[in-house]
């Protein structure tokens, strides 16, 4: 391989790491953690999960470097990541992706994705925050079976920041917004084509 | 060459993706400067570049320690350790003037951790002023046994446990015996800034733990640390003011944190199965 084909390589390694005062962040749902927990007692279904409604104030980012030195963004859209997320979830648990002639219709809202940094004298305290909007509809009727917000927060002080802190936050907090969705029993009874128990209020 | 090393390794907690971008800057600029580099083992040295940032994309969340555990049908949880209630600013000021007036005198070195010193008595005395105020309304609240209830009732309504019972004290010897035992802690519990703006925004946390045991063998299935921060934040003056929102605001987010240590322990409740 020749310095000049490397040179175009060369350049977008650079711009990938330096980003021209931009940030991005490889956030994702790691598949090796995801547990079988209460959506597989239910029988597998055939799921349609939509796509992903991004319905964020600023989609543009997700967050400013502490001191306002540049943007944070992830490096897939954010909508990418949420719908990988509840794929992962979903077949891990035994459900059936399908897009076509679904039991259940999966439509998510990602509402919140963010990082916050709050600047101390000798440590930085970083928030991420995660909200997803779930609606499930019966796939045959198009009956809503259930809406639900799952929100995840991940709050961590740190006296050396870098760069690696602010995907584990936002990691954390997807990952905690998706184990809430994962053992909740109204979104169970929903997949499993009925309404939840009116007992237990919509969040 | 160890920069190469410590790069190729294992890094599950991502820690340390931060140095890798460093190390792929330096070899970077190492193939700007050498163009021999790229002629002789350019394929080489952009392989090396790739697998460190193979290395960073994979890397997994932290999750808490667990066994499977399956079998565990019936539980106990009862409610254990200190509590305190705090308003924690983590403010940046009045530190930083006392650094700029420092930077003056570099040869007065021995200022410097005084002046760290006078930062931390000058914001701990804010923040009692501030705690001693809204904890007059919250000194009644029982943090430890909201959580426990919360977790017990998200627990019970998983339909995977037949009992679920919370507990006052420490279990008898026969109570013992026959249940596995969550023991629930919240170490620190109170308001956070989690936004700097005009105004500064705080919103509630709660700060706990949790660990499954077997009772009387020392053995631990589960074992849970979670940050629990209200998602709702609000301008400082909205607890300050009234009293009885920020009371409401505290049991709400140590209702949440009893539900979150719930939604652990069940995700975790068949690892590795």
């Amino acid at each position: 391989m020749s310095s000049r084909s490397l040179a175009p390589i060369t350049l977008v390694l650079a711009l990938t790491v330096n980003g021209c005062g931009t940030t991005a962040l490889d956030v994702r749902y790691p598949e090796q953690g995801v547990n079988r927990a209460l959506l597989a007692s239910v029988a597998p279904r055939r799921v349609q999960i939509g796509n992903v409604d991004d319905r964020r104030l600023e989609t543009a980012r997700v967050g400013i470097e502490p001191g306002g030195k540049g943007e944070i963004v992830t490096s897939r859209s954010v909508a990418d990541i949420v719908h990988e997320a509840l794929g992962i979830e979903m077949s891990k648990n035994g459900h059936l992706l399908v897009s076509d002639r679904p039991d259940v219709v999966v439509r998510p809202a990602v509402e919140v994705f963010s990082l916050d940094a709050v600047e101390g004298y000798a440590s930085v305290q970083y928030v991420g925050r995660v909200v997803i909007a779930l609606t499930v509809a019966d796939g045959r009727t198009g009956d809503t079976l259930l809406t639900r917000r799952y929100a995840g927060v991940r709050r961590r002080q740190v006296d050396k920041p870098d760069e690696s802190q602010w995907r584990e936050v936002l990691d954390t907090a997807l990952a905690r917004a998706m184990h809430d969705l994962a053992t909740d029993p109204d979104l169970v009874a929903a997949l499993g084509g009925s309404r939840p128990s009116p007992a237990r209020p919509a969040a | 060459m160890t920069v190469l090393a410590e790069c190729l390794q294992p890094d599950p907690s991502g820690e340390n993706c931060g140095s890798r971008l460093g190390t792929m800057r330096a070899l970077v600029a190492l193939m700007k400067l050498r163009p021999g580099v790229l002629r002789r083992g350019g394929s080489g040295v952009l392989a090396i570049v790739l697998l460190c940032f193979w290395g960073c994309a994979s890397a997994p969340a932290p999750r808490p320690t667990a066994h499977p555990f399956d079998d565990v049908r019936r539980l106990a949880i009862i409610a254990s350790g200190e509590s305190s209630f705090s308003i924690v600013g983590h403010h940046a000021e009045p530190g930083r003037t006392f650094d700029e007036i420092l930077a003056w005198y570099p040869t007065q070195a021995w200022m410097r951790p005084l002046a760290k010193l006078l930062h931390r008595g000058i914001n701990w005395a804010l923040e009692l002023d501030q705690t001693a105020t809204i904890s007059r309304r919250v000194d009644d609240i029982a943090p430890r046994a909201i959580v426990a209830a919360a977790m017990a009732q998200k627990l019970r309504a998983s339909g995977w446990f037949d009992e679920v019972r919370t507990l006052e004290r420490e279990p008898t010897a026969e109570e013992r015996r026959a249940d596995p035992i969550v023991r629930v802690m919240v170490p620190a519990w109170g308001l956070v800034r989690v936004h700097e703006g005009d105004p500064d925004l705080l919103a509630s946390f709660a700060d706990v733990r949790g660990y499954l045991m077997i009772p009387g063998t020392g053995v631990v299935l589960w074992e849970g640390n979670e940050d629990v921060t209200a998602p709702e934040q609000f301008p400082g003056d909205s607890f300050m003011k009234d009293h009885d929102f920020a009371r409401q605001e505290v049991v709400d987010v140590l209702e949440r944190a009893g539900q979150r240590l719930a939604s652990e322990l069940m995700y975790a409740r068949s690892a590795g199965r």
